[in-house]
């Protein structure tokens, strides 16, 4: 089996209202896997994904990148990796946004080479070049210099997936990359990520799109109420008798 | 008196109300990003601190602060005012004033900027500075060019309550003249130094607003 690069352990979320939006949820993910969280709005999927990625505080549990501890909690307090561990463990993930957040006073270019150059340290002449090659392969080359308001929704879906594998993650999240997008764009920004995910690119994607988590997943997890309710291959899952389960794919899918 | 004289009386005071305004902005400006700053801090002495000097500020009239500024050194820190001090008492007053209407505006504009582009730049992992000065400020300014703008041009007219402390300054040197020529002529060349000195104020900060607009 493939090196463990993502564990999330019995990770649980409260909010400052009391709400338990995360109870004990658990998920490890294998390098080259391509996990897809589904489940109904509000079941905390984006919580999961935020605590993962550290944008949110987590309340219990841990989360671990390779092999590193990044967050976890003991004896009721939240500890962090040591600044020069965190600093290694933030560089191995990227996270796509449902609503893009590209730097509007970017362009395309800039937008993809900046954090390469300035927190990488890469040269700028490697960062562009390797820059160009990114936007060749997800179907941009043209649009290097425009500004984000001069693109489409999935055009700018598209940088931002250039600008978070600029940075060479080793797992890359999304969360709703395509609800943001009209069914046509949605179905560009989908297909850069099955080519992703035939790259063997490690991917945890939270995703409403059924058709496309059966196809591009190795792995479903369903989602709610904070929990996960079940979990399994595509097929297993879309033929369990899970009810709610059943329930929730029926209504997305017909 | 020869209008010729009048005029080259008035020019001086225009150049004076021209370094009043420059300097000004030169010190308010920078000033009221750390003000503002300051005031969205989470260090709650420091934002309540804050909170009651732009309150002050805002609160009472320029004229008097223009005064308290002056005559503070003496009776503060019983220190004789020489009368070149009147111009760098101008120039103080003036800047914490204009600071603190600048860090609202700041302040306004940088909450205006969504958690995402924060997010996205964390995630990049940018620290909180580099996010702040490459990412975060540069939208903000955009934003921010038209309150900017009439705080600008307020602050144009305003140079002309320098004449409290007798600072040789276009409205005070009108005043003066008009007073002993016993006419209102210099007065209205006065007003329309300030109006054509506006009227270029407006049409800079219109040409840097189309500049910042390369981006939405
Ligand atoms: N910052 C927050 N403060 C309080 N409650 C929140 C916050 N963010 C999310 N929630 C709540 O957590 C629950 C899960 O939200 P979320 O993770 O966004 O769900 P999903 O992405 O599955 O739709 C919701 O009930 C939501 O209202
Ligand atoms: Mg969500």
């Amino acid at each position: 089996m493939a090196e463990v690069l993502l564990e999330i352990k019995n990770l649980r979320k409260v909010f400052e209202d009391n709400a338990e939006v995360l109870k004990d949820f658990n998920l490890s993910v294998h390098k080259g896997e391509v996990v897809s969280i589904i489940g109904p709005s509000g079941s905390g999927k984006t919580t999961a994904l935020r605590c993962a990625t550290m944008l949110t505080p987590i309340s219990g549990g841990s989360v671990t990148y390779i092999g590193k501890k990044a967050v976890w909690e003991e004896n009721g307090k939240i500890c962090y990796a040591p600044k020069a561990q965190m600093k290694e463990i933030k560089k191995s993930f990227g996270l796509v946004f449902q609503n893009f957040n590209l730097f509007p006073h970017y362009t395309v270019m800039q937008n993809i080479i900046d954090a390469p150059i300035h927190v990488d340290k890469v040269p700028k002449e490697e960062a562009k070049k390797r820059a160009l090659e990114l936007l060749d392969r997800l179907g941009l080359k043209d649009k290097a210099d425009f500004y984000p308001f001069r693109l489409s929704g999935g055009q700018q879906q598209r940088v931002s997936i250039a600008r978070a594998l600029a940075l060479q993650p080793k797992v890359l999240f999304f969360d709703e990359p395509t609800s943001a997008l009209d069914p046509e764009l949605t179905a560009e920004v989908l297909k850069v990520i099955k080519q992703l995910a035939s790259e063997h690119m490690t991917m945890i994607i939270v995703t409403h799109e059924m058709q496309f988590a059966r196809e591009v997943s190795d792995r479903i997890i369903f989602m709610e109420h904070g929990v996960v309710q079940a979990e399994g291959s595509p097929d297993e899952l879309f033929n369990s008798d899970n009810a709610r389960l059943k329930e929730f794919v029926g209504k997305l899918t017909c | 008196m020869a209008t010729s004289t009048m005029f080259s009386q008035l020019a001086g005071g225009m150049i004076v109300s021209i370094e009043i305004f420059i300097l000004t902005l030169v010190f308010s400006l920078p000033l009221g990003l750390l003000v503002a700053l300051g005031r969205m801090s989470k260090i709650k002495v420091l934002s309540g601190a804050i909170k009651v000097y732009i309150a002050i500020m805002r609160g009472t009239p320029l004229m008097l602060q223009l005064i308290v500024v002056y005559f503070a050194p003496y009776y503060v820190f019983g220190i004789a005012i020489s009368a070149s001090f009147r111009f760098t008492a101008v120039i103080i007053a003036f800047s914490i004033n204009y600071a603190a209407y600048f860090a609202e505006i700041f302040r306004a504009g940088i909450q205006s900027i969504g958690a995402g582009q924060w997010e996205a730049a964390q995630i990049l992992g940018y620290t909180k500075t580099q996010t702040f000065f490459k990412i975060i400020l540069v939208q903000v300014i955009q934003r921010i060019i038209p309150p900017v703008t009439n705080e600008t041009i307020t602050l144009v007219k305003d140079t002309s309550l320098s004449f409290v402390l007798s600072v040789a300054e276009m409205f005070t040197i009108a005043k003066q003249i008009g007073a002993r020529e016993a006419s209102i002529m210099p007065l209205m060349a006065a007003g329309l130094f300030y109006f054509v000195f506006n009227y270029i104020v407006a049409f800079g900060m219109d040409f840097f607003e189309k500049k910042m607009s390369y981006f939405r």
